[in-house]
């Protein structure tokens, strides 16, 4: 028997499942035994209901600086200029 | 020393460290070669878009560590990445063969994989980066555009504002992180509303404001489909915009024939056939 993560996993690797109508997603026998709170989440299209199952964090997805030319270099003096002594590259934004 | 994680020998045991990316969707994503480097690994750390995911990624080694504790409220970014980036290199100079999984691609908007990776060389550790399905390799798929066609400019929002870019509307133009625009830290998220209206004043110099404009966001969860909603450029900055949604600007200018290029190569055509 699959669990939740198991499913979701099986789900993302089958092109059958994977864009499936919910109605005949929970219907698939894949799904016979899945948790209520995984057949509310495909019902509803989005993964709020897993939250009964695995509890729910808040995960930021930034991981860049959004001041570009400040903070990604060395702290500099109050007042200096934020602008980049180089051209920024990818790695930099 | 050389950069390849995989010519490290059993005689000499060092620290390497492989940036990998898991991709946007649980389950669809993942590349044969980045679940081996996190088997492998003595050490994985992770920095994903979804605690499912990373509960996920916890199936696949004992030793998951995720990097989303070292965000604080009002702490800025830069101290979290190099936070990341101090705590992997840790390991890697303990002799741990480390794994450092992101979502999406690696390398795309992010910036502590690049920086570990040059650290990690510079004291002559193996370093490598795997790509990743990115939320741009989404895009093209879920919207239907194609970057060849008409070209595509990304931006990442707030360096709009920062730098003079030149946005080119004769092509596609994505620009990304629009709800966290002038965001510096975590302390706000995602309601930058006087941000938004100097973005879109920014804006409105290359684009009409009944322009319609494409939001967009990738499903993280095989469950879930992508989100996609358009709306016109005016109502940009009172939108509800979340941190993982794109904005995608079309063409909104023709494109124009560079004739003095194109007289050029026909006369080296004809050079060639003479």
């Amino acid at each position: 028997m699959l669990d939740t993560l198991d499913t979701l996993e099986a789900i993302g690797q089958d092109a059958g499942l994977r864009y499936a109508a919910p109605e005949d997603l929970t219907e698939a026998s894949a799904l016979a035994e899945a948790s209520d709170a995984l057949k509310t989440a495909i019902r509803e299209g989005n993964g709020l209901a897993l939250a009964n199952e695995f509890g729910s964090r808040v995960m930021q997805l930034v991981q860049v600086n959004l001041s570009p030319g400040r903070e990604d270099e060395e702290p500099e003096e109050e007042g200096d200029e934020p602008e980049p002594s180089r051209p920024t590259g990818p790695d930099s934004l | 020393m050389t950069s390849s994680v995989n010519s490290i020998t059993a005689e000499t045991p060092r620290g390497s460290i492989a940036c990998v990316g898991v991709g946007m969707t649980l389950g669809s994503h993942l590349t044969p070669l980045a679940r081996s480097h996190i088997q492998q690994a003595d050490v994985v750390f992770a920095a994903v878009s979804d605690n499912v995911v990373e509960m996920w990624l916890e199936r696949m080694h004992p030793d998951v560590r995720s990097l989303q504790p070292y965000y604080g409220e009002g702490k800025p970014r830069m101290v979290t990445y190099r936070e990341w980036v101090e705590v992997m290199m840790t390991e890697v100079r303990a002799g741990k063969r480390v794994c450092a999984v992101f979502y999406g691609h690696p390398g795309i908007f992010a910036w502590s994989p690049h920086k570990v990776i040059e650290v990690a060389r510079a004291e002559g550790f193996a370093a490598r980066m795997e790509p990743g399905i990115s939320a741009e390799d989404c895009l093209y798929a879920d919207l239907g555009i194609d970057p060849g066609k008409f070209g595509c400019q990304h931006l990442e929002a707030s360096q709009l504002l920062y730098y003079d870019h030149e946005i080119d509307p004769t092509g596609y133009v994505v620009l990304w992180q629009v709800g966290m625009v002038g965001n510096r830290s975590i302390a706000r998220d995602g309601h930058g509303g006087g941000h938004r209206e100097l973005l879109l004043e920014r804006l409105t110099q290359d684009y009409p404001l009944d322009l319609e404009v494409t939001i967009y966001r990738c499903a993280t969860l095989p469950i879930e489909q992508p989100r996609i909603r358009r709306l016109t450029l005016q109502e940009l900055p009172h939108a509800e915009i979340s941190a993982e949604e794109t904005v995608v600007f079309p063409p909104a200018k023709p494109l124009k024939r560079n004739r003095r290029f194109i007289e050029r190569l026909a006369a080296l055509d004809n050079e060639q056939v003479a």
